[in-house]
């Protein structure tokens, strides 16, 4: 018995995926296309004047007010509206925010980088371990690893960030009892932060409970799919095979039933990669994380429709792109998608 | 899954060191830094843009005005402005500017003044932050050091106007206002502070203006820094990650006590919680507007409202004793002068049988339900009550409400509104019966009185406005114009007060209570400070600099400088254990991995 599918003829194979990625970039490119046009039609249901939302119960004249609004574009039909939106989106302008009164692409460039950093050592850590604690769950069901990691995960899984986030403040930052309150309150980095090495240690204890949340609350998801994936191939003959040779138990499950088991969560995490785009909002909030969730928090909260619009349309078209690149990634992977 | 702890591992190693580093988080010891928190991020460095309260605060504090609210009274005292005149008809004023500098060493001159002034009025993108202070103003005219401002009409709160003057020769560069982040650090004031440093929302960094007319500020640098999320910026002030905090809640407020380093400052407030009533709405051209409840439109039943609210229990159950009730109308105790009080047969005190009776004198019964009808039997009397979404105390309000308006045959049903949801229902399409309102007052009560005027009810078209009652009152109006000509300060305070008196007893809105000023800070890191006014004032977000100009920071040399979390010693022995133990799980992970490698 073989361990590996033999790939049939390479050229065909090739051409079989080329179309196959045309076709999903092409579905992706339509969901684009109706996200900008739902982006507009959806800000614009929302209740709220922007204009006195802007003033914040700060005495206006009407022809103020009338100025904002025609500083704003908002004196203009809704179609003139759209199309000016389509326009500029297609020039990858997101329009001047109302409150900053700067270019939504530059406050997004501002934040973006904070943002990949938490999210992105989160996801990396969250998968790491979840991935690692799936597989050693799932290779011996049952057992106490088992049994103790998944009623954890399944725990920090069912937690409301939010609470999660505040008790990790509570106890991690003011320090409880015989616990001290080593981390920061706040922030990607001290006020006086120092320059050089100090400086990045300085941003890696500002990021431990931000990430330290971020990760209870995702890493679940990888050691569950994880967990039933090894399950569906600790059964498998080529595991036997594989024991029948005389391979260590680790071995076998590192080398052979692992890289299997794999395959399901590369979705799982391409997906993740397009949420990590968008931050989190409330873990952000929480710790006062000057990222993209973060901006997004205050957009709603002014109400500041094009920065609201902006941020929305980078995360949902970075969901989208990375869903599509996860088909594609997994077509590659998994011949038997390949031939179907 | 070795690769992976040494991962992990490597990341832990990246963050020990670092929390050793956290017990010493300021560069120079010797230097006096102050850390206020605060829950409102800045929107604009560009004050011709900012409206945010945090951003006037911040303003305050590294620009100058032509006056500035006295520490003891209250009242306009001198500023950038060391004197001034007016003219006998009132429409002429002349200031003279002080002989100061700014804090590039560059001369002040009225032209300074000039230019800001007239930038506003013939910019219409400088308009945007502090346009109506400007609206009356004919021309702004600069001779040296003396500013003249003549105006279309007379107008008593000249003395509080709130822009803060700008450095021509900065300022005139700019090309386009409006666009203007302003983001140019350090920035050139005329205030007791520079800003050295602005990270959205993150923080604001002032460092002292050594060339201030006052005299330098005691301390080296004020940091103003932005919490998301209030909860955190408590944890914040009991560790020590900063040293005050100000317009807090009763329950965060609460929260401190017992924690012997933070002082509770519990004070009067300038805020004043009153209910907006749909009076009758109508837009500025006198047309009904809205749906509120007709029985509404009738004073007597306004009144039996007002009767049946029970202010001393509100302030007890709703806001935690932390407030006064309102026996006056929009401006609370705080502004003594401007303050008026209700007294004898005019003092509206909890009273249910009263209210009844109002009710039943002007005819609405009460049906076998108990619940009123209108005279000719139309409707009910049943209100909706519009409040915000998670807002637990004015829910608790409501519930409060609605058992006294019950007691006089009235229904009240809570309405949740979500905050833009609110202020458009409440303020332009008048979708309301009864609202949550409230107002914080500047010592000038100008702009809160206006907020009740004819003119500033929305258009039709829901255009314009900025009422706060849709209230539209020739006596009120005729008050209004009469405080406004009236520059002697005793004669306009009286004026103010029958206006307040007209709201009182007209009850378009219902004061219910005046919130304390609740703050907090450290006193181990400020050895003093004093609030604005005086005598029991606010410390944040009160009017003008005063409380940071002359806050004292604890010498850094006493025992009480140890910031509020850990001493470096005892951070620096957690680190040394962790990595103990990081060193020896290496240890054991290398022997396994030899083991394996042995059995393989």
């Amino acid at each position: 018995m073989t361990v590996t599918v033999e790939a049939p003829e390479q050229s065909p194979a090739r051409h079989g995926l080329l179309r196959y990625a045309a076709t999903k970039a092409g579905g992706a490119l339509l969901s684009i296309a109706m996200v900008i046009v739902a982006t507009f039609f959806l800000f614009r249901l929302l209740p709220g004047d922007p204009v006195r939302a802007l003033a914040q119960g700060r005495n206006m004249t009407p022809e103020q007010l009338d100025l904002e609004r025609a500083r704003l574009g908002l004196d203009k039909s809704i179609p003139e509206q759209f199309l000016h939106f389509v326009k500029q989106t297609l020039q990858f302008d997101l329009g001047v925010s109302y409150e900053y009164k700067r270019p939504v692409v530059d406050l997004i460039g501002e934040r973006i980088g904070s943002t990949l950093l938490l999210t992105g050592t989160a996801l990396v850590i969250a998968v790491s371990l979840g991935l690692w604690q799936g597989a050693r769950a799932g290779w011996r069901p049952g057992s106490r690893f088992d049994k103790v990691s998944t009623a954890i995960s399944l725990v920090l899984w069912s937690v409301p960030t939010f609470w999660l986030g505040l008790l990790l403040l509570m106890v991690f930052a003011a320090g409880v009892g015989p616990i001290p309150g080593i981390f920061p309150t706040r922030g990607s980095s001290s006020v006086d932060k120092p320059d050089g090495f100090a400086g990045v240690l300085d941003v890696g204890v500002h990021m431990v409970l931000p990430c330290l949340t971020l990760v209870a609350v995702v890493y679940a998801q990888y050691l569950l799919v994880m967990r039933s994936s090894v399950l569906d191939e600790v059964g498998q003959d080529y595991i036997t095979t594989a024991r029948a040779k005389g391979l260590r138990d680790d071995d076998v499950r590192r080398k052979h039933a692992v890289p299997n088991a794999l395959l399901p969560t590369v979705t799982l995490v391409f997906m993740r990669i397009g949420f990590v785009v968008g931050g989190a909002v409330t873990v952000e909030a929480i710790f006062s994380w000057p990222g993209l969730g973060q901006l997004f928090y205050e957009a709603i909260r002014v109400p500041d429709f094009t920065l609201m619009q902006g941020t929305f349309l980078l995360i949902t078209v970075s969901v989208i792109l990375m869903n599509t690149l996860a088909d594609v990634i997994y077509h590659l992977l998994d011949p038997r998608v390949r031939s179907a | 899954m070795r690769k992976l702890l040494a991962v992990l591992g490597a990341l832990c190693l990246a963050v020990v060191p670092g929390v050793a580093y956290a017990a010493d988080p300021v560069k120079d010891p010797a230097k006096k830094v102050i850390k206020v928190g605060v829950t409102q991020s800045v929107d604009s460095m560009n004050p011709f843009l900012a409206v945010r309260l945090v951003t006037g605060s911040i303003q305050r504090m590294i620009y100058g005005f032509l006056t500035v609210p006295d520490s003891r009274t209250l009242q306009p005292s001198p500023d950038l402005a060391e004197s001034w005149t007016t003219s006998p008809d009132g429409l002429t004023w002349t200031f003279k500017i002080r002989q100061a500098k700014w804090s590039d060493g560059q001369p002040i001159t009225a032209d300074d003044a000039a230019w800001t002034f007239n930038k506003m009025i013939t910019d219409d993108g400088a308009k945007t932050g502090n346009g109506p202070a400007v609206a009356n103003f004919q021309s702004v005219t600069a001779n040296g050091q003396e500013l003249t401002i003549k105006l279309k009409t007379p107008q008593a709160s000249m003395l509080d106007n709130p822009v803060p003057i700008m450095p021509k020769h900065v300022w005139e560069k700019v090309k386009n206002i409006s666009e203007y982040d302003a983001e140019v650090y350090p920035t050139v004031g005329s205030g007791p502070y520079v800003a050295v440093e602005h990270k959205k929302d993150q923080f604001v960094r002032l460092e002292a203006n050594p060339s201030y007319w006052r005299g330098r500020p005691k301390i080296d640098e004020l940091q103003v820094i932005f919490y998301d999320n209030p909860a955190a910026s408590i944890v914040g002030l009991k560790k020590g990650d900063i040293d005050l905090i100000g317009r807090l809640n009763p329950p965060d407020f609460e929260s401190l006590k017992g924690d012997d380093n933070i002082v509770q400052w519990n004070t009067q407030g300038r805020r004043a919680a009153y209910l907006q009533i749909n009076h009758g709405a109508t837009t500025s051209d006198n047309k009904p507007i809205g749906d509120g409840h007709p029985a509404l439109e009738d004073p007597r039943v306004r009144t039996a409202l007002h009767y049946a609210i029970d202010k001393q229990k509100l302030v007890d159950e709703v806001q935690g004793g932390l407030a006064k009730p309102a026996d006056g109308s929009i401006i609370p105790p705080l502004y003594k002068d401007f303050f008026w009080a209700a007294s004898g047969a005019e003092k509206v005190t909890f009273d249910l049988a009263k209210a009844n009776k109002i009710l039943d004198d002007a005819g609405y019964k009460k049906g076998p339900d108990g619940v009123r009808t209108m005279p000719d039997g139309s409707r009910k009397l049943q209100f909706r009550f519009s409040i915000h979404t998670d807002t637990p105390i004015e829910d608790k309000l409501a519930e409060y409400l609605t058992g006294w308006f019950k007691e006089i045959g009235i229904t009240l049903t809570t309405k949740r509104l979500d905050s833009s949801k609110f202020t458009e229902e409440t303020g332009t399409t008048a979708l309301f019966d009864i609202a949550i309102s409230g107002w914080s007052v500047n010592p000038d009560p100008e702009e809160v009185l206006g907020t009740h005027l004819c003119s500033r009810r929305p258009t039709a078209s829901g255009q314009g406005g900025g009422t706060e009652s849709f209230y539209c009152d020739p006596q009120y109006e005729s008050l209004y114009l009469q405080q406004q000509k009236e520059l002697d300060r005793t004669k306009r305070a009286d004026i103010i007060k029958k206006m307040e008196e007209r709201l009182y007893t007209d009850a378009p809105v219902i004061a219910l209570y005046y919130p304390n000023d609740l703050e907090g800070y450290r006193k181990d890191r400020i050895a003093s400070i004093t609030p604005i006014p005086e005598d029991k004032g606010l410390l944040y977000g009160g009017s003008g600099y005063w409380p940071f100009y002359t806050l004292e920071a604890v010498s850094k040399d006493g025992a009480a400088a140890e910031s509020g979390g850990l001493s470096g010693g005892v951070i620096a022995g957690i680190a040394a254990a962790v990595v103990v133990v990081l060193i020896g799980g290496f240890f054991v992970l290398r022997r396994r991995q030899g083991a394996a490698d042995e059995r393989e």
